[in-house]
């Protein structure tokens, strides 16, 4: 536990010194994308803007790494790490089920059958409007 | 229970059971063995026989969902690795996008009339096709419970993985691209593990479908609602 908690500053003072030990340091690069969330949720309040905080966040990070001004290597690893536990982030908030016991119900039912219909038209129906494109511009692009 | 002891039982329960899930999943790749599906039905049934509630689970994991927000930003990176093939296919990847996510609003829109489902349920379910950041931001501006979505999302995301296979047999779809932009709209994040099993270039598609996606109705939404 000590060592663990003896790297904390050390990391901070060799990230001072040598911003670019960043591209390896995960945590580091977690903190830094939780840092730029926090930012743009602050912005969002400011100036009452309608996007999530997160999304302006996004955006902004798009922005600096297209031009860029801020290396994709200072962040991919931190950025891969919390899109690989995605699903960890968002069970806690599926587990809100427990409190909706209502929907053990015939409206349960409907909501299911609301969902497995609306996904077979969500996929059948993007795939063949893609394809059609894919052919129609594939025969225009032959001529 | 104490306060304190509640919080970190739950924070601690829900972190085990998800590192166990995912060990199992690395030895049995199966769709039930999916870290998603056990911690969700492990701890909710641990919930449930333990008379806890929601409230309390959520004391110890409120954290966890907080961290949707940096791994929404997170998603810059994937989306800048694949700048060639946006900028080479960015039309169909804008038709894919735009057809999709007006066929997940307006089917969900419909069939919860057709259900006689209550505005608030309805809300909930307009945005499940997109990924579960974006959907649950999206379900409280459309005065929805953004709980709930993540929920509906879920299952969207599980069955869509499921039929996914089987309805590309039956679809004249040849086009990798067609059959990438068929995961990554209809079922998100487990629309992408599954369209990366079948190709490179599918899998490639879906995860840029389905984060295009997100981004694409957050605003229309944002735009939709400030317009109204």
């Amino acid at each position: 536990m000590s060592s663990s908690l003896s790297t904390v500053p050390s990391t901070l003072i060799s990230l001072a010194t040598h911003p670019s030990s960043l591209r390896h340091n995960r945590w580091a690069q977690v903190a830094v994308l939780i840092a730029i969330w926090f930012a743009s949720e602050m912005v969002r309040v400011r100036w009452h803007l309608p996007l999530p905080g997160s999304v302006i966040g996004f955006f902004l990070v798009w922005l600096l790494l297209e031009t860029r001004a801020l290396p994709a290597a200072w962040i991919e690893r931190g950025a891969d790490s919390l899109l690989n536990h995605l699903v960890l982030f968002f069970v806690p908030a599926m587990l809100a089920l427990v409190g909706h016991p209502e929907l053990l119900s015939f409206t349960g039912v409907k909501l299911l059958a609301a969902i497995l219909v609306g996904t077979v038209i969500v996929m059948s129906g993007t795939a063949l409007v893609v394809e059609l494109g894919f052919l129609w511009s594939a025969r225009r692009a032959s001529r | 229970m104490n306060a304190v002891v509640t919080a970190v039982f739950w924070g601690a329960i829900t972190l085990g059971v998800y590192a166990g899930a995912r060990a199992l999943h690395a030895r049995r790749p199966r769709w039930w063995t999916s870290p998603m599906l056990a911690t969700w039905t492990l701890c909710g049934g641990l919930i449930v026989a333990l008379h806890t509630t929601y409230q309390d689970y959520l004391s110890g994991t409120q954290w966890l969902i907080f961290l949707l927000g940096p791994a929404t930003v997170a998603f810059a990176i994937p989306i800048h690795r694949h700048r060639t093939l946006i900028r080479r296919h960015r039309v169909m990847l804008g038709v894919g996008v735009v057809t999709g996510c007006l066929l997940a609003i307006g089917s969900s829109w419909l069939l919860a009339g057709l259900f006689h489902l209550s505005p608030e349920l309805r809300a909930s379910l307009l945005p499940r096709s997109i990924t579960t950041p974006f959907a649950m931001s999206t379900s409280s501006v459309l005065g929805g419970l953004p709980e709930l979505t993540a929920s509906f999302t879920a299952i969207t995301g599980l069955f869509g993985a499921a039929i996914g296979e089987l309805l590309l047999t039956y679809l004249p779809v040849r086009s990798a691209f067609a059959r990438g932009a068929l995961f990554g709209m209809g079922a998100h994040g487990a629309g992408v593990a599954k369209a990366r099993e079948i190709g490179g270039e599918e899998g490639a598609v879906a995860g840029l479908i389905m984060v295009l996606a997100g981004l694409f109705t957050v605003i229309g939404v944002a735009v939709f609602s400030a317009w109204l």
